[in-house]
């Protein structure tokens, strides 16, 4: 309709008004008696309840149109508005072509008793509703996946407060939301960036220089039980208006680390395996290459010496004797090598009644070798009396073996050099062995795990070597066992059955 | 003697060096020698008639020394043969025996003992290093699962294999094998089958 400037106009704010109740699309004015439910429809009201126009619809309940899930709501507030009087405010969904759609109610309370109407609007809130519902469920979404990721997430504030603890936050801190809400994130850290924490947000927010934020690094975390960890963080700055807050994703490394510490002992293990079967291979086949030799070399001498018998020459005697030695180095290099070989292929378990003097004696001899060019002194106390055990030669050389080069290079770093073996009998028909040190000594907590498999003090070492020792003498019904001596070294002590 | 051809030493040993100095030290003792570089040229010669004993190493290509001494106890039960190797390895001494060795030697040897043997060979008399009677005597003083033990071993069994045989653990055959190889006065695993042959305990 057309407005012109005339003499009319101050009549049309009322007709403005008239046109403005009468509603239009997304409003509608209606009249509902609360007592029955029944309503006066004003013709945008019924098209936003979805209502035939043309229609009769004053004998229409409107809690009828109302979506059976939120029908209880709309009655239970007519119910309240007409034994109150009570303004009514609802909001609910109605079908629309089989659509839920979200409408408003509001209206005001007039009269009393059976003539108590409620008069107002409906309000169309569909789109508005729809918004705030895919927000929720993108917020639900978000959540969702902030408790599925394993990494923990923790906002704090500019100032350090914990605003958001995450629940893979409570498992990897052991501190439940509530307990972290509030507090300062410093208690999730470890001296020294505990005490510092607060002087590090400080210095961000005065130089703006990020140290950490969009970087990320591995930094230690402290759990609630006061224990640490290794972890990842990286964090991230928004900014709400004037506030800063500070999002930390945080990474537990624990179990890496741990599985690339037991993936680089499994490594060393394989290449120690690999190098030892490989000694063995090459060791078997140097002992047969040099067995030949050696032997042509022993009957070379032997024969030499069988022809100087009758020599007349005054110095037969001499070469004789010089032939004789010589020959007998030549056997013995074959019997080391036939030892070394043993030693490191071992067969099958091969018990004899064996001297515990040359036990010792020859394992020495393997052992020891460098032991002069380092001044380290072996001393020998075996008793004679008891010089007789079972034994696997070929085992026990290899404990006695691996004990004295453990004990030589205990005495590396030391003033005193000096190994002691000695031996004597112990109760239940056994021999005891005992390697003493002069060493770095066993601190107790070196002791207690000292026969646990791979467990090393030594750089380049594999840990193996006594754990599999006292399997050994195990075996052959003995024990292994450790202790600090008052020289301040370490004392080895094994018992082997005697022989009867 | 003269009337008589020199009964020669046969040596087998594919490494020259070997070969020459057996040859040597057997010469320096006073025995003739005849070498070989295979066992296959021995075998050829053998019908020569002079060979009175010989010595084979064990690893050569060809026919080895196993096979060489399975060979020669087919056609000439009473020659005898001395087998050398650089690996004493208890199923091959075991093997050799039962082949009807004479001796099984381990590189480097005592010239003492090859001697020993190749001598007493030459001069046709089997070397008696402990008479049988004496070895009889040892054999008897073995408890009951000694001797069961000792069985095995000669049979060429290992400590597990006698253990389940007669349901005891490896540990106690250990045991029982250490015992009896002090009461055999064995050295040597070979040693002991040697003395077990001696004594009829090896079966085939």
């Amino acid at each position: 309709m057309e407005r012109g400037a005339g003499p009319e106009t101050p009549s049309a704010p009322a007709a403005d008004f008239a046109s403005a109740i009468a509603g239009g699309p997304g409003f509608g004015p209606i009249v509902v008696d609360p007592a029955t439910g029944a309503a006066v429809w004003s013709q945008p009201a019924r098209t936003l309840f979805g209502l035939d126009p043309l229609s009769p619809a004053d004998a229409v309940r409107l809690s009828e149109l109302v979506d059976p899930e939120d029908r209880p709501a709309v009655e239970r507030e007519l119910a309240r508005c007409a034994a109150a009087g009570d303004d009514l405010d609802v909001a609910f969904r109605v079908r629309r072509n089989g659509q839920p759609h979200w409408l408003r109610l509001l209206a005001a309370s007039a009269g009393a008793g059976a003539s108590r109407r409620l008069s107002g609007g409906v309000l169309d809130i569909d789109s508005q509703m729809r918004a705030e519902e895919a927000l929720r469920s993108r917020e639900e979404h978000l959540r969702s996946i902030l408790e599925t990721v394993p990494d923990a997430m923790i906002v704090i504030d500019a100032t350090g407060t914990i605003q958001l603890f995450s629940r893979a936050a409570e498992r990897m801190f052991g501190l439940s939301q509530d307990q972290a809400i509030g507090q300062n994130v410093r208690v999730l850290m470890p001296e020294p960036d505990s005490g510092r924490h607060d002087s590090y947000l400080a210095r961000y927010r005065a130089e703006g220089e990020p140290r950490i934020i969009g970087i990320g690094r591995i930094v230690a975390g402290r759990r609630a039980d006061g224990s640490t960890f290794p972890m990842h963080l990286s964090v991230g700055e928004a900014k709400w208006g004037e506030r800063s807050y500070f999002t930390g994703f945080v990474r537990d490394l624990t179990e890496q680390q741990r599985t690339q510490t037991s993936l680089e002992q499994m490594q060393a293990e394989l290449t120690h395996v690999s190098r030892l079967s490989a000694m063995g291979e090459m060791a078997s086949a140097l002992a047969h290459e040099l067995n030949q030799p050696l032997a042509a070399i022993s009957n070379y001498m032997k024969g030499s010496r069988r022809l100087l018998v009758d020599s007349p020459d005054p110095n037969a005697g001499k070469i004789e004797t010089a032939l004789d030695r010589a020959a007998d180095q030549a056997i013995r290099a074959g019997q080391i090598i036939r030892r070394l070989r043993d030693f490191v292929l071992r067969g099958e378990s091969e018990r004899r009644i064996e001297s515990v003097a040359k036990l010792v004696e020859e394992a020495a001899a393997l052992g020891l070798v460098g032991s002069r060019e380092q001044g380290l002194q072996l001393r020998l106390a075996l008793d004679p009396t008891c010089d007789r055990v079972v034994a696997d030669r070929v085992q026990i050389q290899q404990v006695l073996v691996n004990l004295m080069r453990n004990a030589m290079e205990a005495m590396a770093e030391s003033p005193r050099r000096e190994l002691v073996v000695s031996s004597g009998p112990v109760a239940d028909g056994l021999v005891e062995i005992v390697v003493a040190d002069t060493g770095q000594g066993l601190p107790e907590a070196v002791r207690a795990n000292l026969f646990q498999p791979f467990f090393t003090t030594k750089e380049a070492g594999m840990g193996v070597g006594l754990s599999i020792s006292r399997t050994i003498i195990e075996s052959h019904g003995g024990k292994l066992s450790a202790e600090a001596n008052p020289a301040g070294g370490a004392t080895f002590r094994l018992t082997l059955p005697a022989a009867g | 003697m003269a009337s008589q051809p020199e009964l020669a030493v046969f040596v087998v040993d594919d490494d020259d060096a070997m070969r020459d100095s057996l040859d040597f030290l057997l010469s320096s003792a006073g025995c003739a020698v005849r070498t070989f570089e295979t066992a296959e040229r021995l075998l050829e010669a053998l019908s020569d008639g002079n060979c009175g004993c010989v010595v084979s190493d064990v690893r050569m290509p060809g026919i080895d020394g196993l096979e060489l001494l399975r060979r020669i106890k087919a056609t000439r039960p009473n020659l005898p043969v001395v087998i050398i190797t650089g690996h004493g390895d208890v199923p091959l001494a075991v093997e050799a025996m039962k082949l009807g060795a004479a001796d099984f030697v381990e590189k480097p040897f005592d010239d003492e003992r090859l001697l020993g043997v190749v001598q007493a060979a030459l001069a046709g008399a089997p070397r008696e290093a402990d008479p049988a009677n004496e070895i009889g005597v040892r054999v008897a003083s073995l408890s009951p699962r000694e001797r069961q033990v000792l069985d095995g071993l000669v049979a060429g069994l290992s400590n597990k294999a006698i253990a389940r045989t007669h349901d005891i653990s490896p540990r106690t055959v250990e045991v029982y094998r250490a015992n009896l190889m002090a009461k055999m006065q064995a050295g040597s695993l070979s040693d002991l089958v040697r003395m077990a042959m001696r004594a009829g305990l090896l079966r085939d």
